[in-house]
């Protein structure tokens, strides 16, 4: 009986350790989405939230898009499981061409404001490749230029 | 389409490739038996969207959100008007999940109107209306009725109960997604945005002059273009999507007479307060007259009139 229990107990354990493992290397990009949004600039309301899993996306990149709409102002902002350090997000627009980016002289900041001045589809593009983070959330908000 | 069935389908349509290929193997190979594989192959095609999962989440994810209309119209000063809205007692008449998903959109973008301008009754009959589709379309886990009710009736917090709101939707809209239930998700988007579109239209009737609502409504023909490429998608093997964008296509058409044309600047860029300040250059340009105005607002009433109904 004694020795049926032990077994159970070492089994039971063997069964924690791999399900903590195997959760420890999952990445929870809801929960950082959710994080991120409170963190935009006052007076944005928030719009949208993008996940972010290194492992989901092609050579540590990963792409989503959004309509921007002209005469309002964008924040979008970015947050990662280990930090900011190295995590670069670039919008471009239809074209594919570059308007902005949150690096600034090599270092990632945490947020960009982005004033609309043209309605279109945009381009938003996360990269991990400089991150010690591999899971991370993005937010953006929105608030009319005249407020 | 039940998620049980799109999860099915999934695994099935392998499986019965495969077991074409054998039968077709086994066989002589005369042409009628190669003419019945490729049209059994073609019929098997034809039960999925003809887009990646990664191409139409990318689409979804695309789709601005009908908050921001509705806030630009509050902010030009226009005052509130509960007559443009789906009446929150309708919701006995939507009994398909087709039909609830999208007036769970329209429903959606009503509450969203109704909290921009406070009118917290209104807010709160849209809570419950959507309470209850929520819960017919198994996705009521997603949304916070207490926070979101509570933040309704205390008038106090906007911010935090837009933001609830919008966190909610689109949570639901990734369940959708992961759950292999993206036509419903493409359908709650198109309703909110519908109802959007009508919203600013109607506003536009009253309005003729304003510019800066000829020029939004104008813009919408981006939109439309990525909603119409998920109906295309979906209505291969979904009869009501199918009729949907047919209806659709009429608004499409009038659409298509709308030039948006755009110039391209480089942008600078500073730091102020710890975030990035973008100074940007690039202009765009939407040519739309009175008549294209009416055209759609027409259009969009029956279309939105007749998902409503």
């Amino acid at each position: 009986m004694t020795e049926i229990n032990m077994k159970n107990i070492i089994y039971v354990y063997i069964l924690l350790i791999g399900a903590s493992a195997y959760s420890y290397g999952q990445c929870d990009s809801k929960k950082q989405t959710l994080e991120c949004a409170p963190r935009l600039a006052e007076g944005y309301t928030f719009i949208k939230g993008f996940e972010l899993d290194r492992k989901r996306g092609i050579n540590g990149v990963v792409e989503y898009s959004y309509v921007f709409t002209k005469g309002a102002k964008y924040m979008i902002n970015i947050c990662g499981d280990q930090g900011i350090e190295g995590l670069v997000f670039t919008i471009y627009d239809n074209a594919r061409n570059k308007v902005a980016s949150n690096e600034l002289n090599g270092k990632s900041v945490r947020g960009i404001a982005y004033p609309c001045t043209s309605t279109g589809l945009y381009y938003i593009i996360y990269s991990f490749e400089k991150s010690a983070s591999t899971c991370g959330g993005s937010a953006i908000g929105f608030k009319l230029r005249s407020s | 389409m039940t998620n049980k069935f799109m999860r099915m389908k999934k695994f099935i349509s392998p499986i019965l490739v495969y077991a074409l290929l054998l039968v077709a193997c086994g066989n002589d190979g005369t042409s009628t038996d190669q003419a019945q594989l490729e049209n059994e192959l073609e019929n098997i095609k034809e039960l999925e969207p003809n887009l990646s999962d990664d191409k139409i989440t990318s689409i979804l994810s695309s789709i601005p959100s009908p908050l921001e209309l509705s806030v630009q119209i509050q902010e030009m000063g226009i005052e509130y008007n509960r007559d443009m809205l789906n009446n929150a007692d309708n919701i006995n008449k939507y009994n398909s999940r087709y039909r609830k998903a999208l007036n769970l959109g329209i429903y959606g973008t009503d509450l969203g109107y109704t909290n921009i301008y406070q009118h917290t009754q209104d807010g709160l009959n849209y809570l419950n209306a959507i309470r209850q589709l929520a819960s017919d379309l198994n996705i009521s886990q997603f949304l916070n009725f207490e926070s979101i009710k509570e933040l309704t009736s205390a008038k106090s917090n906007l911010d935090s109960l837009l933001m609830i709101t919008n966190q909610n939707f689109d949570q639901i809209n990734s369940h959708f997604r992961e759950t292999n239930q993206s036509s419903l998700s493409t359908l709650l988007l198109t309703g909110g945005w519908l109802e959007a579109l009508y919203i600013t239209t109607q506003v536009a009737l009253k309005h003729p002059d304003s510019k800066e609502l000829m020029e939004r409504i104008g813009e919408q023909k981006i939109v439309l273009g990525n909603i119409m490429v998920l109906l295309d998608s979906y209505s291969r093997n979904d009869a009501e999507i199918k009729e949907l964008m047919l209806e659709m296509q009429d608004l499409e058409e009038l659409f298509k007479k709308i030039e948006i044309t755009y110039t391209y600047g480089e942008a600078t860029s500073k730091i102020v307060d710890g975030v990035i300040e973008i100074q940007n250059t690039s202009t765009s340009n939407v040519v739309i007259t009175k008549e294209d105005i009416e055209n759609i607002t027409k259009t969009t009433e029956i279309i939105r009139n007749s998902i409503i109904g």
